[in-house]
């Protein structure tokens, strides 16, 4: 729905055929813009991938072609040295078999000349002496053989081998193979055989096996060229500074001894040593050459890119037509609709996207069509109701008004509640923190009394010990007395016990007179038993002075234990007054024990009644807060009850204000749809 | 910024720990632990013993586990004990060939088994880069020091007359051995007259032929250049038979065998050029390492320009230090 109206609005400008026109173009355009750079790239880089690869797979073919082209060379020429060498070396071999005289080696050579073309002279001979010997029908002249080069160099072995070139009398290049005749004779003999270069030159020049690539012949020990397609050049020596850019960087591969295959000036050089001498192969192919196939790959390439590119375009602005031509159809009708026209009819011919997008479209058209008479209709209607509203919402604007007062006058009385309610719960929280302290108190209180309880206990055990003490004292007392009257006792019966030592002491004493008076009557005879009777005198005499004097104690003793008893029971009878005031005391300290009891019991009991006080308190305080809290909320609420009174009001002004302005829109509305053209189908 | 450092120093760390990974693998000693590489040689020489020998114990300082083939000069038994390192998963093979033209056949038959062929060169083209390398001397070394050693002893002359006696036409040696002798007079610019230039084919009989066919030119020489000790014994012999004074005109060889060694004892022969057995078995085992674990002989001593070849260097053997060589 959003969509289509958005599109309708932006489509419905009074140039809107114009832009539908640029439209069209631009479809094929932009394909054609964002297609086509792409191929061209792809192309491109197609062309420019293939002709580097063909570049370097063509170099490469070419530099092996030409590796191969010289080694094939090189090899001919070595096989027609090697061939031309093992012939000559038969002639020496038969010579130095037969080992002629000098007639007969003339003989011997002149049946070899003439028989290898490429050889003409044969084989021919010189000694150290200086003799010469060349076959019959050899044209050769030499005058002094010794100083020769190839006599020179034939003296250096016996095997023969080729020396360097060199121009003979004739004036044409020559290589000599020379060797030593090893024929035992004294006059030391070389012989030799000329090759001439022409037949090299031949190899060199036509032997090529690689279509436009150049060979020469170089000998590494002088530099010289030994042949070339440019017969000037041939026998010139390479030197660094010339201008052709091949001979200039063979000098340098020489020097370097370096014969790899190399680039040199827009040339690809191959080389080829030829084995058992010092000649170098050189052979060079323009890159150019190797190149032209290359570049005429890559204009056909370009030439195909470019006539893929402008198929491509057409095929592309011939597809985008087709396709476009059912959408310019759509377009016209969007264009009808654009400008408010429902009453268009979308034809569908075909079947793939595109005839689907019309179809949709032909849908789209009558449902529009269909909606747009609704809304018609409907906004009449909403226009009666928007009226209604108008009014209902300026009587709600009203009650809302006095609402608004009323709930200010509520919220005024909940104000005043509010601190009323606050002011209890302030004189709760202080009643509560009084009952505390006096609580707090009271149980101070009871610890002092437990504490006096315990004391008045401790001293009436120690009264009771005292008593127990006192009573012990008393017994001991009794001992005491019973001990001593025992001692009195005992005392007379020592009495008794002297009193009869006493007795004994006065018979002793008696019978002792008796004795000496018997002795004194025996006369002389007696006179030792009177001495003796006078002793026992005396002793009985002592025993009765004891005797009395044991007595005189005695009698001391039995007065001091007469004082001990009496002093005895003097301290019985305060022992006994004593023990009884201990027991006065005890049953003093049992009543004060008692009292003391009871006393605390009535605090405990008076520290509970506190704590049900001191609950009730804190009880009364939390309710309270409570309930202060309660009222705040209350407070608030009546006041959010206010403003949402007010806000009430305020909305019902909005709504009267909205209602209004409903009314009004209802009314555009009305005049908006019956813009489009609907009716004529209608009618 | 603090995050920053941390996160660099972080990486830092991380990359310092795997550089320390890698470069303890690749370069410690005994990098080949683990390592099962085959050793195939031709029939056994004294050259080839000592080269074994040195194979075998370079592959045991480096941990490698090195099976020894019986040598062979039979170009099919040398094929089967390929066959069987390619069955018995072998990292790699060191292979010292019977015929040096058989390369490709060989080849043929590892697969991708890496060979490293030792002491006898195949061609060139049939080398293939950290594949199918070659290790061995450099034939032009030899001559080389040969024309240094002579240049030196004569006084460092501007021209001389010297004789060369060569190997076999076409054969390796001969040609670097030669040419290296001739190229370096001429790089120094030292007017070089080769007198007598001949094949001796590596025989001190033909040599001392060829050399008595020469004294019968009657020219003046300073020099005796052989390609190798047999063909320098031979013309030492003949030279003392015709009273020339080896100590005064040199004459040197090539390959420092016993021979050659003893004649320079006994004021003989004056220089020769030793093949070092124990640095081509060294490096053979070394390449094979290098193609088994890393798959490339890159950073090896003596590698060639192409990455074929690992020249091992000659080593210059004259009076003073011919011991080490006996």
């Amino acid at each position: 729905m959003a969509r289509q109206k958005k599109r309708s609005s932006g489509t419905s400008g009074s140039s809107g055929s114009k832009i539908n026109g640029k439209r069209e173009k631009k479809i094929k355009d932009k394909l054609l813009q964002s297609i086509m750079p792409a191929v061209l790239v792809t192309i491109v880089v197609l062309v420019l991938i293939s002709s580097v690869l063909t570049r370097s797979r063509m170099h490469e073919m070419a530099q092996s072609e030409l590796e191969a082209s010289i080694t094939n060379q090189s090899d001919n020429i070595e096989a027609w040295m090697q061939e031309n060498l093992e012939n000559f070396s038969t002639i020496k071999t038969t010579i130095e078999a037969v080992k002629p005289s000098d007639d007969e080696l003339a003989d011997l050579l002149s049946a070899y000349v003439g028989t290898n073309s490429n050889s003409p002279n044969g084989v021919y001979a010189a000694s150290q002496s200086g003799k010469l010997y060349v076959g019959e029908g050899a044209e050769l002249s030499v005058s002094d053989p010794t100083s020769t080069e190839w006599f020179k160099q034939g003296l250096t072995r016996v095997d023969m081998a080729y020396g360097e070139a060199y121009k003979n009398s004739d004036g044409v290049y020559v290589i000599s193979a020379s060797g030593i005749i090893n024929d035992g004779s004294d006059d030391l003999k070389v012989a030799a055989a000329d090759v001439t270069l022409d037949k090299i030159s031949i190899i060199v020049n036509s032997g090529v096996k690689m279509k436009h690539a150049s060979s020469f012949l170089v000998n590494t020990d002088d530099n010289m060229i030994l042949a070339h397609r440019d017969s000037s050049l041939v026998s010139t020596t390479l030197s660094p500074g010339s201008s052709d850019p091949v001979l200039a960087g063979v000098y340098e591969k020489i020097a370097n001894a370096d014969y790899s295959t190399d680039q040199m000036g827009g040339y690809t050089v191959a080389f080829s040593e030829v084995s058992n001498t010092d000649w170098l192969l050189v052979s060079y192919i323009e890159n150019k050459i190797i190149m032209a196939n290359v570049t005429r790959l890559i204009l056909i390439l370009l030439l195909v890119g470019l006539l893929a590119v402008i198929i491509i375009s057409i095929l592309i602005r011939l597809i985008v037509d087709r396709v476009i031509k059912p959408i310019s159809a759509i377009t016209e009708n969007i264009s009808a609709m654009s400008s408010g026209d429902f009453t268009i009819e979308v034809s569908n011919t075909s079947n793939d996207e595109i005839g689907r997008m019309g179809e949709q479209v032909g849908k789209f058209v009558g449902s529009m069509r269909n909606m747009l008479s609704s809304i018609n209709h409907e906004s009449e209607r909403l226009k009666i109701q928007s009226d209604n509203s108008d009014t209902v919402s300026r009587n709600m604007y009203d009650a809302s008004q006095s609402q608004e007062e009323a709930m200010e006058n509520l919220n005024h009385t909940v104000d005043e509640l509010a601190i009323a309610v606050n002011e209890i719960a302030e004189n709760a929280t202080t009643l509560k923190m009084v009952v505390s302290d006096t609580k707090a108190n009271s149980d101070k209180a009871s610890e002092s009394m437990k504490e006096t309880v315990d004391i008045s206990q401790k001293g009436r055990a120690d009264m009771e010990r005292l008593s127990e003490a006192m009573d012990g004292i008393r017994l001991a007392n009794d001992e005491l007395v019973t001990s001593i009257n025992k001692v009195g006792k005992a005392s007379d019966e020592i009495t008794n016990i002297v009193d009869m030592i006493g007795d004994i002491a006065e018979e002793t004493n008696l019978l002792s007179l008796n004795a000496s008076i018997e002795a004194a009557r025996a006369g002389e005879a007696g006179r030792g038993f009177a001495v003796v009777a006078t002793e026992i005198g005396g002793l009985a005499n002592n025993s009765a002075d004891s005797v009395n004097n044991i007595s005189a104690l005695i009698d001391q003793v039995r007065g001091l234990i007469d004082d001990v008893v009496s002093q005895a029971n003097a301290s019985a009878r305060s022992i006994q007054e004593n023990s009884e005031l201990i027991a006065t005391a005890m049953q003093t300290f049992d009543q004060i024990f008692q009292n003391i009891q009871s006393t605390s019991d009535v605090i405990d009991e008076m520290i509970i009644g506190v704590s049900k006080v001191d609950d009730v308190a804190a009880n009364v305080a939390a309710i309270s807060e409570q309930q202060a809290a309660s009222a705040d909320e209350i407070l608030e609420t009546s006041r959010s009850m206010v403003e949402q009174a007010q806000s009430i009001t305020a909305s019902s002004q909005d709504v009267a204000d909205n209602s209004h302005e409903l009314a009004e829109t209802s009314q555009t509305l009305t005049g908006y749809v019956q813009q489009f053209k609907i009716k004529k189908e209608d009618e | 910024m603090r995050n920053i450092t941390k996160k660099t120093g972080f990486l830092l760390a991380i990359a310092l720990i795997a550089v320390c990974v890698f470069v303890g693998c690749g370069d410690k000693g005994g990098s080949g632990a683990g390592l099962k590489i085959m050793y195939v040689t031709n029939t056994l020489d004294d050259y080839r013993t000592l080269l074994q020998e040195a194979t075998i114990s370079t592959a045991s300082t480096e941990g490698v586990t090195l099976d020894v083939q019986e040598g062979t000069s039979s170009v099919d038994d040398q094929v089967n004990q390929i066959k069987s390192a390619v069955s018995g998963g072998y990292d790699a093979i060191i292979c010292l060939m019977s015929d040096s033209s058989t390369a490709l056949q060989l080849e043929a038959v590892a697969g991708d088994l890496p060979i490293v062929f030792v002491n006898s060169m195949p061609s060139e083209d049939q080398l293939d880069a950290d594949k199918y390398m070659y290790v061995g001397s450099q034939e032009r070394d030899a001559g080389t020091f040969q024309a240094e050693y002579v240049w030196d002893k004569l006084g460092k002359p501007s021209s001389l007359n010297a004789l060369i006696f060569m190997g076999e036409p076409g054969h390796s040696g001969t040609i670097g051995r030669t040419s290296a002798v001739k190229d370096y007079f001429k790089d120094n610019g030292v007017n070089a007259d080769f007198v007598f230039c001949d094949y001796g084919n590596w025989s001190d009989e033909i040599a001392a032929d060829k050399f008595n066919i020469f004294l019968r030119t009657k020219q003046d020489f300073d020099a005796v250049f052989c390609n190798n000790d047999t063909m320098a014994i031979g013309i030492v012999k003949e030279m003392k038979k015709h009273g020339f004074d080896t100590s005064k005109i040199p004459v040197v060889g090539v390959d420092a065998t016993a021979a050659g060694c003893q004649s320079i004892v006994d004021g003989g022969m004056q220089f020769t050029a030793y093949q070092s057995a124990a640095g081509q078995g060294e490096m053979g085992i070394k390449t094979a390492i290098a193609l088994a674990t890393k798959g490339s002989a890159k950073g090896l001593e003596g590698l060639n320009d192409e990455g074929t070849i690992v020249w091992v260097p000659f080593e210059p053997v004259t009076a003073s230090n011919v011991k080490d060589y006996q």
